[in-house]
């Protein structure tokens, strides 16, 4: 494979990523290819070297995908971290994949809990409000309460669970990028 | 499926590796590439994930300089919390290094 083979499958990899991400990691092969060529060796030798430019995008991408959930913990940033793991598609993945649905569905379920106290918890209070006593008053008031503190409470900690578990994901992840994929070979 | 002892050990290493390297004055990403190739036989182009991971942990800055040839070259630079790994990661392994020997001395 040559320079321009290189460049082209390892720029089609990283699209999705943000522009100036990708020009800066074009940047450092390109240059990476320059250093090599000014130290005698040939491109399709340096290419080799690199290893498969479509795995690097991969690696690379997922790295960003951390990275994002890092800066910013949102349920769309923790798909990316889902999803950059799906892309590294190591074979364990089988094994994780069952693991992974299983966890989804109890946050799932759990989100959809804390949901319906919060809103059972306002329709009590609300309706309190507007005199519509359902028995006793004090009684109403305490349940419409509990539920609405349960819920936050609840939430709060899904939400630690949450980064924890991103946490060990990465962590995981980390652990099956290839970092000796071309040294593997010769060993 | 099971990758061989010496490349899980290897992966397990190579920021501090790279850590040790830089602590020895601030060098760029192909110099550090072909000596950790030559060194432990790492895949020349994962220097680069690697880098920007240490750099998004705050290990490593960078900076330009001129060459004198061609663009400008981007170095690397050990930031003091580089540093700071570096060291609890070396008395670490040392720690490690030092019970296995312990242990594979009567097998040796």
């Amino acid at each position: 494979m040559n320079r321009a083979h290189f460049m082209a499958q390892l720029r089609d990899g990283l699209s999705g990523l943000h522009h100036t991400d990708i020009s800066d990691i074009l940047r450092d092969y390109e240059s990476h290819f320059a250093d090599g060529i000014a130290d005698g060796r040939s491109e399709d030798e340096v290419a080799a070297a690199l290893g498969e430019p479509s795995r690097l995008a991969r690696e690379l991408r997922a790295e960003a995908g951390f990275r994002r959930w890092e800066e910013n913990r949102n349920p769309g940033n923790f798909l990316g971290v889902v999803l950059a793991l799906l892309g590294l598609a190591t074979l364990d993945f089988v094994i994780l994949l069952p693991i992974l649905c299983v966890l989804a569905a109890i946050f799932f379920g759990l989100s959809l809990g804390c949901l319906g106290c919060v809103v059972g918890g306002t329709f009590l209070l609300l309706s309190l409000l507007w005199g519509g006593v359902m028995g006793n008053a004090a009684m109403q008031l305490l349940i419409a309460l509990g539920l609405i503190s349960g819920a936050i409470g609840g939430g709060a900690l899904l939400l630690l669970l949450m980064d924890m578990i991103a946490k060990l994901l990465i962590r995981y992840a980390r652990l099956h990028f290839r970092l000796f994929d071309t040294a593997n070979k010769s060993l | 499926m099971t990758e061989s002892l010496q490349i899980q050990l290897k992966k397990g290493v190579l920021e501090m590796c790279v850590l040790a390297l830089l602590s020895k004055g601030d060098n760029y990403a192909y110099d550090i590439a072909s000596r950790m190739a030559e060194a432990v036989g790492m895949g020349e182009g994962t220097i680069y994930p690697l880098m920007r991971r240490m750099q998004n942990d705050g290990l490593v800055s960078t900076y330009l300089q001129e060459s004198g040839s061609g663009p400008p070259r981007k170095y690397y630079k050990l930031t003091k919390s580089g540093a700071n790994a570096l060291k609890s990661q070396v008395s670490e392994w040392i720690v490690f290094e030092t019970a296995v020997r312990k242990i594979l001395g009567d097998a040796t």
